[in-house]
């Protein structure tokens, strides 16, 4: 009798989430009809790498390379 | 007999002058000694700081960030010279930033640029965490900082492009990211932000042709047919706006984003 108790409690939580991300979709489907604002931009560049104590002027530091490349796959952009 | 001689004088000769040609190497130096307390202790906080320096980067470089703020946290503490003061600083930063802890990576990236205003990678990272942690006017400055450091690199422009989308000042993002776009015209992704930028300036028409050029680029882009399919609608065409959703669902990866095309999808 607990067990069946608590399989209905499980399947009436599971709907109410369910209901709930539904509902979240929709308005933001709405939403988005209206406002363009709410479409999101790309993601943020990637954090670089570490850096050893030679510093960002020492040979080879690939953090610092990103930084200052001037082609987007030398900068390790983001593709999406 | 004279050519013989004159042949051996000349051998002589080259004998003699070839140690001045040939490479020489110094001898053997003598070890370094000293019985001074404070030469001695000075040694000794060179050394721990060149330990700590590679024991902090090798953990980074394997993604250990909770081993790393030790090893560097105690560099600081040693308070080397430059560049390993604002190095140490920045590679706590981002050790604090893989751990979630953006406040503390902001304050460092901010002290390795006093130190090293000339920093592109801190400079770069501090955009990076601004954006991430919503700080957008932060963000903002951060970015004007980096392409003064930096006026001609990609980061620089498609950080600066982002933080200005979010603050709504569009003239900047336009710049930056057609500053992108001339740079590499392949670039689907700067392609889709200046789309936003176009939409939100209230230029549907191109933000549509940036869009399709995203995607002619990228037929796989999700988030482009998405925003394609929200600016086919808004012009009213209904029925190209469901197949616009209807790719989206079928090539977007992200649950959320597939999960609205669908519903817009099934309400066209």
């Amino acid at each position: 009798m607990m067990t069946r108790m608590r399989d209905l409690q499980r399947w009436a939580i599971a709907a109410a989430l369910a209901l709930s991300v539904g509902a979240g979709v929709a308005a933001g489907a709405e939403l988005l009809q209206g406002d363009p604002a709410l479409l999101a931009s790309s993601a943020p560049p990637a954090l670089l790498g570490p850096i050893t104590e030679a510093g960002r002027t020492g040979w080879n530091c690939a953090p610092e390379h990103a930084a200052t490349a001037r082609s987007v796959t030398s900068a390790g952009l983001p593709r999406d | 007999m004279i050519a013989r001689a004159v042949v051996a004088s000349l051998l002589a000769l080259a004998a003699a002058t070839g140690s001045a040609w040939a490479q020489t190497y110094p001898g053997n130096a003598t070890a370094p000694r000293t019985t001074d307390p404070g030469a001695l202790a000075a040694r000794a906080r060179d050394r721990e700081i060149h330990e700590r320096f590679a024991r902090g980067v090798a953990a980074e470089e394997k993604g250990d960030w909770a081993a790393a703020v030790p090893e560097f946290a105690r560099v600081i503490v040693l308070d080397p010279p430059e560049p390993k003061g604002s190095t140490a600083r920045y590679d706590l930063a981002i050790a604090d930033a893989h751990l979630g802890r953006d406040d503390a990576a902001v304050t460092l990236l901010d002290e390795a640029l006093h130190r090293d205003p000339g920093f592109a990678a801190a400079a770069a990272t501090l955009v990076a965490v601004q954006l991430r942690r919503g700080n957008v006017s932060g963000a903002r400055t951060a970015a004007d900082r980096f392409v003064a450091i930096a006026p001609s690199a990609a980061m620089a422009h498609y950080s600066r492009g982002l933080a200005a989308l979010q603050g709504g000042d569009l003239t900047t993002a336009r710049g930056d990211f057609r500053a992108l776009l001339d740079a590499d015209p392949s670039y689907a992704v700067a392609h889709y932000d200046l789309a936003l930028v176009e939409l939100r300036d209230g230029h549907d028409d191109v933000a549509q042709f940036e869009l399709q050029r995203a995607l002619a680029l990228a037929p796989g882009y999700a988030r482009a047919r998405f925003a394609l399919g929200t600016v086919l609608l808004r012009g009213g065409r209904r029925a190209d706006a469901r197949v616009a959703f209807d790719r989206c669902a079928h090539d977007a990866e992200d649950p959320a984003l597939r999960a609205l095309a669908i519903d817009l999808r099934d309400k066209l």
